[in-house]
């Protein structure tokens, strides 16, 4: 039943590999749950903050070349990647993107409920990063996969509602810079953020937690 | 109590008064716990059997297992942890936590198992989980609150109970399914005296009825003794060291466990520990006479209702007079609750002394601290000013938050201890030596490279004393420095108090702990009872002046002239900025209970005006809201815009309205302005760039800056009412979204709001701790992030332990739920829906027009 469930291994040997969620990997457990939920429903109030500084740097790189906006949007795309690289199972990426999306939504954002919308669209895709490695690998290399894939359906979405206007050149340029800075910010930073979560020892539950314990030494 | 030998009484219940037997048999065999990436088991080959309806007491030094051995027999080891277990864990022969509401489970930190926004809700919560029918839930709701006394509407706010209500509400929610055992892990150790009792009499009351078996661990023994038949002691190996009659094992290992840390009732309180002379500058010149204090000085007054005494000499280094303090919360939905916290108080640090703030929980002392560090600003009377730059500040004061663990800023303890030192720019060469003497008489010599953050309770709450005080500032204010601590802790923190003050340094402590209390030069007793009999106008005589008067007309907590306790106040739709408020806050009611009960803070009545869309539920006001894309989409010109605009502009207004008579409801159109400013800001900016590059044409500018303009408005209109708690319900049974992470959804939206208390305390603690200053942007990046990492540190931690307290009561297993609450489809929620899609069609046929 539940809570007498199978664990796997652990070899003390340093691992090359990810160490994968406790298997079965749908078997979404209590604690999964809530912490994807209560890690997006922070990470949403730090979006909300953004939303209410981005327009300084958006502005100013946008009078540089308007489809560099895309790099002060790279930031929102964190939450999908950080829920997938802590719990590690199917669905947890777009969950925590799509909770995140949801709390910046409520206090007002200059997007109203199109926020949620983007967070559904950005969840999806990191989420597609994540199931093209089959949940396997939850390295950086997944990380940076996963952030740069979070772009591409909410760069398509917003062709059609801010950027209607713009040239195919434009367009595809701020693809192409959403991707990127996805890649860098999100993948990059969420990866690096699971890491510092782990070794402050937050994630004593989640295979990021393990790997951390495991690589200071046992103890 | 009588006690029968633990090791032979397996054969039949030891309460021979219980007028059910639900006790479960508990037998653990050869259990063996080692979470992943340790050496050492933290349990070892454990074997056990608790007979149905026996009451043990579980003890040991702090790390020895004790909360673990607990988790195991609710079956929820792996619940928020990871790691090879080999044994077996049984109650009744069944395997533990193989079915929902075996065991309940109540945890130390009140409100950490909390899940709903209401009391019924809550209790009603295990019953959800096992698929109760919803017509039964009041009644067994009803029967689980009166067994805990705990007489409350079931739509009173979780929000609302002190801290023991709130650990008789996780025994309520436990009792809903009729549990065999109920395990309690240090439930009153956070609590004051008087919390912590009603707490034990309810433990004592529900066990007995119903024969309970009972496992609670504590460090504090001497009010349980009475309670248990059942003493046992684990040591730091993870094994049982002594097992038997309370008496028994107390007359043979009280010694040793007092010597672990243990509080044993007949051992004298510990002796604060020795900080070696020398330690610190002494300050001169500031009154450090000599003094009588162990035992306490006279009483020598009474003002206010206040019970003062002491002699209060010694030079005031800082003080508040009259002061009044209304601590204001912002909701994530932009409600602001502005409650008085203090009111009328005088009080002061002064140098050489001890002051210990004492009074009931919610009295307001955190606030009183914070007030005294200029921390938070004052709406009348005299208190220091909180514009001191962050490194000036640190000079002048220490703060010591009940939190000590959200205050961590180094990687190391002794950079830790170090922070505020490098901060105000102390030499090194002082700084470092005291650092590292400090550090060793604490005990945390051997852990200087250690990570802080990866320390115990215990462990962290000396460093935090040691980092208050390696700079040594004036004055160091603690709040509650002793709570929940064992004997080890509890001499290290006094130790540091008596040696900062032998050095001329004032200190003010808030504390429930007597022993520190004896041990203060004055006291100031804040109280609620002592507010009414007060007149206003009397201010203590200057001899006095470091009395406090408890003061204001009404319990401290309520505002005189409103309604109910908590003041909604139009503002911003915001979490702007860090938001105020202090661990006495949020048991604002943990006052005696007011004269009249508070409205709770649902759903207003019918009588008071509220405008139309406010009736409609949350799905319906997220599903209009979401109309404005099509509409921005298709619109075709900026002047179609300007007509869909006008649609939803009449629509919205339509909405707003609040027929009936009395005061309309204030705010209502401001609160839709404020939230279409930052879209104001995104149409220009997305009108800008679009005029830029098509070929500088308005008009096409003009339309797409528009189009943001209509893809927010509607939720600007709308998305001010959705409720959270009733989005929970309409997703699970309108949309029948899987109900586990709606549920966890739900949960979290509510916890959202005290995620602004969180951050406010952080950004408190950095500031007193010299480190706030935002010079470069740089260093505002770093801070934020460090302050970012702290939140979601907290977030996680409190999902860990809400994720144990669920799954006690059945979450893992809830694949088939019910719902306490219907969420119906309204014709409210249809007329909305039927209204916001007018403007959609004015642009389809603008459109094809």
């Amino acid at each position: 039943m539940s809570s007498i469930r199978s664990t796997s291994a652990s070899p003390a040997a340093r691992r090359t590999r990810s160490i994968r969620a406790t298997p079965p990997l749908l078997g979404w457990r209590t604690v999964d749950i809530l912490t994807v939920v209560f890690l997006g429903a922070a990470l949403g109030i730090a979006y909300w903050g953004w939303s209410l500084l981005y327009q300084g740097p958006s502005t100013v790189l946008g009078g540089l070349f308007p489809p560099l906006q895309g790099i002060t949007g790279a930031p929102w795309l964190m939450a999908g990647v950080v829920g997938g690289l802590v719990v590690r199972r199917p669905g947890a990426a777009i969950l925590c993107e799509v909770v995140a999306a949801l709390v910046e939504m409520l206090p007002g954002t200059q997007w109203g409920t199109a926020t949620f919308v983007s967070g559904v669209l950005q969840g999806a895709g990191a989420e597609l990063g994540f199931l093209l490695l089959g949940y396997t690998s939850f390295g950086i290399g997944a990380a940076l996969l996963a952030g740069a894939l979070s772009a591409p359906f909410e760069v398509v979405y917003e062709w059609f509602t801010y950027w209607t206007d713009w040239t195919w050149g434009w367009k595809l340029a701020y693809g192409g810079i959403l991707v990127v800075s996805g890649a860098v910010i999100a993948g990059g930073l969420g990866w690096l953020l699971t890491r510092a979560l782990a070794r402050a020892g937050a994630l004593g539950a989640f295979p990021p937690g393990q790997e951390a314990r495991e690589a200071g030494g046992l103890h | 109590m009588a006690c029968t030998d633990p090791a032979v009484a397996a054969s039949g219940p030891v309460q021979g008064a219980a007028r059910r037997r639900d006790g479960g048999l508990v037998e653990v065999s050869g259990l063996t716990w080692r979470p992943y990436g340790r050496r050492d088991p933290v349990l070892r080959d454990l074997t056990l059997t608790i007979p149905a309806g026996q009451r043990v007491l579980l003890v040991g030094p702090s790390g020895a297992g004790k909360s673990t051995l607990l988790r195991a027999v609710g079956g929820l080891l792996e619940t928020a942890d990871s790691g090879e277990r080999t044994g077996a864990v049984t109650i009744d022969g069944m395997p533990a936590g193989s079915s929902a509401g075996m065991v309940g489970m109540v945890l130390q930190e009140p409100g950490a198992g909390i899940v709903s926004a209401t009391v019924g809700r809550d209790v009603a919560f295990g019953l959800e989980n096992v698929g109760a029918d919803r017509t039964g839930m009041p009644r067994v709701v009803a029967e689980s609150l009166r067994a805990v006394r705990l007489d409350k509407p079931a739509d009173t706010p979780t929000s609302a109970l002190s801290g023991g209500e709130t650990q008789r509400l996780a025994i309520a929610g436990a009792l809903a399914l009729r549990p065999r055992v109920l395990l309690l892990d240090e439930p009153t150790a956070m609590l004051d005296p008087d919390n912590a009792a009603s707490v034990r009499a309810v433990v004592d009351e529900v066990t007995r009825d119903r024969g309970l078996t009972v496992v609670v661990v504590e460090h504090r023994l001497g009010p349980w003794l009475d309670l248990v038949d059942r003493l046992l002691v684990l040591d730091r190996a993870g094994g049982i060291v002594a097992d038997g009659c309370p008496g028994e094992v107390l007359q043979i290992h009280a010694d040793s466990l007092a010597a672990q840390g243990i509080w044993v009732p007949g051992v004298p309180d510990p002796e604060p520990l020795r900080i070696p002379s020398g330690m610190f500058d002494q300050r001169s010149g500031e009154g450090t006479e000599p003094r009588g204090r162990v035992g306490g000085p006279a009483v020598r007054g009474e003002v206010g209702g206040a019970a003062v005494r002491g002699e209060f000499g010694g030079a005031e280094l800082r003080g508040v007079r009259d002061v009044r303090v209304e601590r204001v919360t912002r909701t994530i939905m932009g409600e602001e609750r502005a409650v008085l916290a203090v009111d009328g108080v005088t009080a002061s640090a002064r140098a050489g002394r001890t002051t210990a703030l004492v009074g009931p929980s919610g009295s307001g002392k955190s606030t009183l601290l914070l007030a005294l560090a200029g921390l938070v600003d004052h709406t009348a009377g005299e208190a220091p000013a909180t514009d001191v730059p962050s490194r000036e500040l640190a000079r002048q004061v220490a703060w010591v938050p009940q939190w000590s663990s959200s205050t961590i800023v180094a990687r190391t303890v002794l950079d830790e201890a170090l922070v505020s030192a490098r901060a105000v720019g102390l030499a090194d060469a002082v700084a470092r030596p005291r650092a590292l003497a400090l550090l060793e008489s604490l005990g945390l010599g051997d852990l200087l490279d250690a990570d802080p953050r990866q320390l115990s309770g215990g462990e962290q709450r000396r460093l935090a004393m040691a980092a208050a005080v390696v700079h040594q500032p004036a004055t160091l204010l603690a709040d509650e420095p002793t709570v929940g601590q064992d004997r080890l802790t509890w001499a290290a923190v006094l130790g540091v108090v008596e040696a900062f003050r032998e050095a001329g340094g004032a200190v003010v402590v808030s504390t429930h702990d007597d022993a520190v209390v004896a041990r203060a030069d004055d006291v100031v007793r804040l109280g609620a009872a002592a507010a009414a009999a007060l007149p206003p106008a009397s201010s203590p005589s200057s001899r006095l002046s470091g009395a406090a008067r408890a003061a204001s007309p009404t319990p401290p907590g309520r505002l005189p002239a409103l309604p109910g306790p908590t003041r909604p106040r139009p503002s911003s739709p915001a979490l702007s900025g860090p938001v105020d408020s202090s661990p006495d806050v949020p048991s604002v009611s943990a006052l005696p209970p007011p004269p009249d009960p508070p409205a709770p803070a649902g759903p207003p009545s019918a009588t008071t005006r509220r405008p139309l869309v406010s009736r409609c539920g949350p799905l319906a006001l997220l599903g209009a809201s979401l109309l404005g894309i099509p509409a921005g989409i298709v619109s075709p010109t900026w002047q179609a815009s300007l007509l869909v605009v006008l649609a939803m502009v009449v629509i919205g207004g339509v909405g707003l309205w609040a027929p009936g008579s009395g005061a309309p409801p204030r705010g209502r159109l401001a609160r839709v302005g404020v939230r279409m400013i930052p879209a104001a800001i995104g149409a220009l900016s997305v009108g800008w760039s679009t005029w830029l590059l098509g070929h500088r044409d308005l008009e096409v500018a003009g339309t797409a800056g528009l189009r943001v303009v209509l893809i927010v408005l509607p939720a600007a209109f709308l998305l001010a009412y959705v409720d959270p708690d009733v989005l929970g319900d309409q997703l699970g049974q309108r949309l029948h979204l899987p109900a586990r992470p709606v549920v966890a959804l739900a949960a979290a939206l509510q916890r959202v709001n005290s995620f602004g208390a969180v951050w406010g305390e952080i950004s408190r603690a950095r500031r007193v701790r010299g480190i706030g200053g935002t010079r470069s942007p740089r260093a505002v990046v770093g801070a934020l992030s460090a302050m970012t990492m702290g939140l979601l540190v907290r977030a996680l931690g409190e999902a860990a332990q809400l994720a144990v307290a669920m799954d006690a009561r059945g979450f893992a297993t809830a694949q088939r739920r019910t719902w306490y609450a219907a969420a119906p489809w309204r014709r409210a929620d249809l007329l909305l829906v039927l209204a916001w899609l007018l403007p959609v069609a004015v642009a389809v046929v603008l459109a094809s027009a």
